[in-house]
């Protein structure tokens, strides 16, 4: 998955954008390791498709930083096995760590770059929050077609 | 040592989240490095096949809008030809002064563009000719509409292009008919305007004139069509003029490359500036 999440965002969701901005894959999936697996793991992983997706790209220290501290962030939404938590509970878990994650590392990288020579305001506060909700919309469909049933078990 | 070891296990998640920072600033740091230069160009050429291969779809179904895209720039380039040809005669006598050895049309290096990227995080262009194709760093890339950009990065066979709409991207560039010299950028914004610098308010720039690349730019070849004056507001010392750009980048498919313009002597007297005194 580490593999292929990447290569999916670089071909395929990268290209779906609106008003410069399209839904992100890898953060889901690095909320999704988060809840299952813990804040060690979604930041190694964040560390891992940062440099995948950073050699695609062309900007790879940017991309590690950014999906490094994206695993980080998601890492504060991790369930314990022994919570006994329900799937909607995770479900809340997993749309929370995507907005957090997926705001901060689009806050990140607009500090970092700017091709655009966007205002930081505008692209922060703005794309910043518009990302995260396609992004969020994204992790409802997934949720709906493919998590629900992972996170059930 | 055992309050050591007890504070390494206890917080290793966030000695962790330091230790890969630290690498990623250290990337970023040295991201001019031979060895990450390595990495991203086989990126790039990774990226751009991929991009090839999936475009190539869309392409073949876009080949009836594309050819009438074609056939328009044909009908334009043929009333160029027929308005040339009557100006020939008259021409013929200052052709020794017009003939400029830095252009050379046989030159040129057609190209398709493969990969186009305009968003927040990337803006850039890629073409599928490379090193293999003569392809070099800092040659022009332009239609015949004008120019599109500057050749960042070379592999072997494909080429990332800085577009002119990039906050990076400067050029030099004259007015065909007031000769007004000044440097275009791209500030943001509109992606069809952008903006000159460093018109002298003294100069009888016009509106509607038409802005080309000059001999100044230490890239481009001379006479490229960069666009067309659309506003000018004067400033204390300047002007600040908006220009509308002479290409389309939303529908930006083939491309040409022109040969490098190899001045180094121009380049080094430009950057030596060891005498103290003020260089324009």
């Amino acid at each position: 998955m580490l593999g292929i999440v990447p290569l999916v965002q670089e071909f395929g969701l990268s290209r779906l954008s609106l008003f410069g901005v399209s839904p992100d894959a890898i953060t889901i999936y690095l909320a999704f390791i988060a809840l299952i697996a813990g804040q060690r793991s979604s930041t190694s992983f964040g560390f891992a498709s940062g440099i995948i997706i950073g050699i695609l790209s062309g900007n790879i220290g940017l991309n590690m930083l950014v999906r490094t501290i994206e695993g980080f962030i998601a890492g504060y939404f991790h369930i314990p096995d022994s919570s006994h938590s329900t799937t909607k509970q995770k479900t809340r878990r997993i749309y929370g760590a995507v907005v957090m994650a997926g705001f901060c590392g689009n806050a990140v990288f607009a500090i970092g770059y700017n091709p655009l020579a966007l205002s930081p305001l505008y692209r922060i506060a703005v794309l910043g929050v518009l990302e995260s909700f396609l992004t969020l919309i994204l992790a409802v469909i997934l949720n709906w077609l493919f998590l629900r049933k992972s996170l059930a078990d | 040592m055992r309050k050591f070891f007890s504070f390494f296990i206890n917080y290793n998640t966030y000695l962790l989240f330091v230790v890969y920072c630290s690498i990623a600033l250290l990337f970023m740091k040295l991201q001019n490095d031979d060895f990450v230069t390595k990495l991203r160009n086989s990126g790039m050429e990774f990226t751009a096949l991929m991009s090839e291969k999936l475009g190539s779809y869309s392409y073949l179904l876009n080949l009836q809008k594309e050819n009438d895209r074609l056939m328009q720039v044909n009908t334009d380039l043929l009333s160029r030809v027929l308005s040339l040809e009557t100006a020939a005669t008259d021409e013929r006598n200052r052709q020794k002064i017009l003939a400029d050895t830095t252009i050379n049309a046989s030159k040129f290096t057609l190209a398709r563009v493969v990969e186009r990227r305009f968003s927040d995080r990337e803006n850039m262009l890629v073409i599928d000719a490379g090193w293999r194709n003569g392809i070099k760093k800092d040659m022009t890339v332009l239609t015949p509409e004008g120019l599109v950009g500057r050749v960042t990065s070379v592999t072997e066979h494909y080429a990332r292009v800085m577009p002119l709409i990039h906050p990076d991207f400067k050029v030099s560039v004259v007015s065909d008919k007031s000769n007004s010299m000044g440097i275009l950028s791209w500030n943001g914004g509109r992606e069809f305007i952008a903006h000159v610098e460093h018109v002298p308010i003294s100069s009888h720039l016009a509106l509607n004139e038409q802005m080309v690349t000059s001999d100044f730019s230490t890239f481009s070849i001379r006479g490229v069509p960069v666009g067309r004056v659309v506003s000018i507001k004067p400033d204390k010392l300047f002007y600040t003029v908006e220009v509308r750009l002479a290409v389309d980048f939303s529908s930006l498919s083939q491309v040409l490359v022109a040969p490098l313009k190899a001045e180094p002597e121009k380049v080094e007297i430009s950057s030596d500036n060891s005498t103290g005194e003020p260089f324009f």
